[in-house]
């Protein structure tokens, strides 16, 4: 299940609203588990439809998870989050994976987001990412072969842009 | 369907491009009560979001991830088996997102087929 945050978006992105994106996400595949229906008909009866409160929606998550096989939750950008949700939403993935050993997790996130995953997840294995020279000189290949004025372009050109881009990244 | 959208269809296990354009629609074969619920449950839409980063995605770039375990940073299948916990850290534009989107392709059991 794959979640992306995203600063334009952090007004949905609640910690109900995103632990709930990755409930929908299983129940849409495997189709909807009565005991969801039946949570739904009675928020809709009893409370005019409210959302599920987070404790509820967690136990949920963790009936719905145990069913299953395996489960990779993949969030990414965990930095373009806000705090106090992310700190929620990481509380809530400890709870449910401590009772879920068929459930992986998955985080991407700049540099000084790691720290705080290591506060709820001690033990996760940690990859710093760092920029590989094959990937970023295919991607320039992609946005020169597609440049708009290929007039303006000569073979002495696009071999400065590469060569002074990839300098470039290679120092940070 | 309309033209020059692009529509997709979450029929259970895939969501399937029918043709290309800058919209994404999700249609699932839900009853109208569970087009509801799903909608209840979050008004986040995951599923239409991996399509455009998949959509962006340069064929080949982050593929370090699926190197042999041997390799300074690849090997996410060792790291699966090894943990149950996993974080990628790096500044905007290292490849955070493309190792994302490969690890949620993890969820189809074969990271081989990662490249789909």
């Amino acid at each position: 299940m794959g979640l992306y945050c995203d600063f334009l978006a952090q007004q949905e992105q609640s910690t109900a609203g995103m632990l709930g994106a990755i409930l929908k996400q299983l129940v849409n595949r495997r189709g909807i588990p009565e005991y969801i229906r039946r949570a739904f008909q009675k928020a809709k009866k009893e409370f005019g439809g409210r959302g599920l409160r987070l404790p509820d929606l967690v136990e949920i998550l963790k009936k719905t998870i145990t069913s299953l096989q395996r489960v990779f939750i993949c969030i990414d950008a965990l930095d373009e989050s806000v705090p106090k949700h992310r700190r929620g939403l990481l509380e809530s993935l400890l709870e449910i994976v401590q009772l879920s050993s068929n459930a992986r997790i998955f985080l991407t996130g700049r540099p000084y987001i790691g720290d705080e995953i290591a506060k709820f997840f001690s033990k996760a294995i940690r990859i710093p990412v760092n920029p590989i020279q094959d990937d970023i000189k295919s991607y320039l290949d992609m946005r020169l072969d597609g440049d708009t004025d290929p007039d303006a372009m000569d073979d002495e050109l696009r071999a400065d842009i590469m060569r002074v881009i990839l300098a470039k990244i290679s120092e940070m | 369907m309309s033209s020059g959208c692009r529509q997709v269809t979450g029929n259970i296990n895939s969501f399937n491009v029918l043709n290309s354009s800058n919209v994404v629609n999700l249609i699932t074969e839900a009853d109208a009560e569970g087009r509801q619920i799903l909608q209840w449950l979050s008004p986040l839409e995951p599923q239409q979001r991996h399509q455009g980063v998949r959509i962006d995605r340069l064929d080949g770039v982050g593929n370090w991830l699926l190197k042999p375990p041997s390799s300074e940073i690849g090997g996410i299948k060792k790291m699966v088996a090894l943990s149950q916990y996993c974080s990628v850290t790096g500044i905007q534009g290292w490849g955070k997102h493309i190792s994302g989107r490969k690890a949620s392709c993890l969820e189809k059991g074969n990271a081989d087929i990662i490249d789909d």
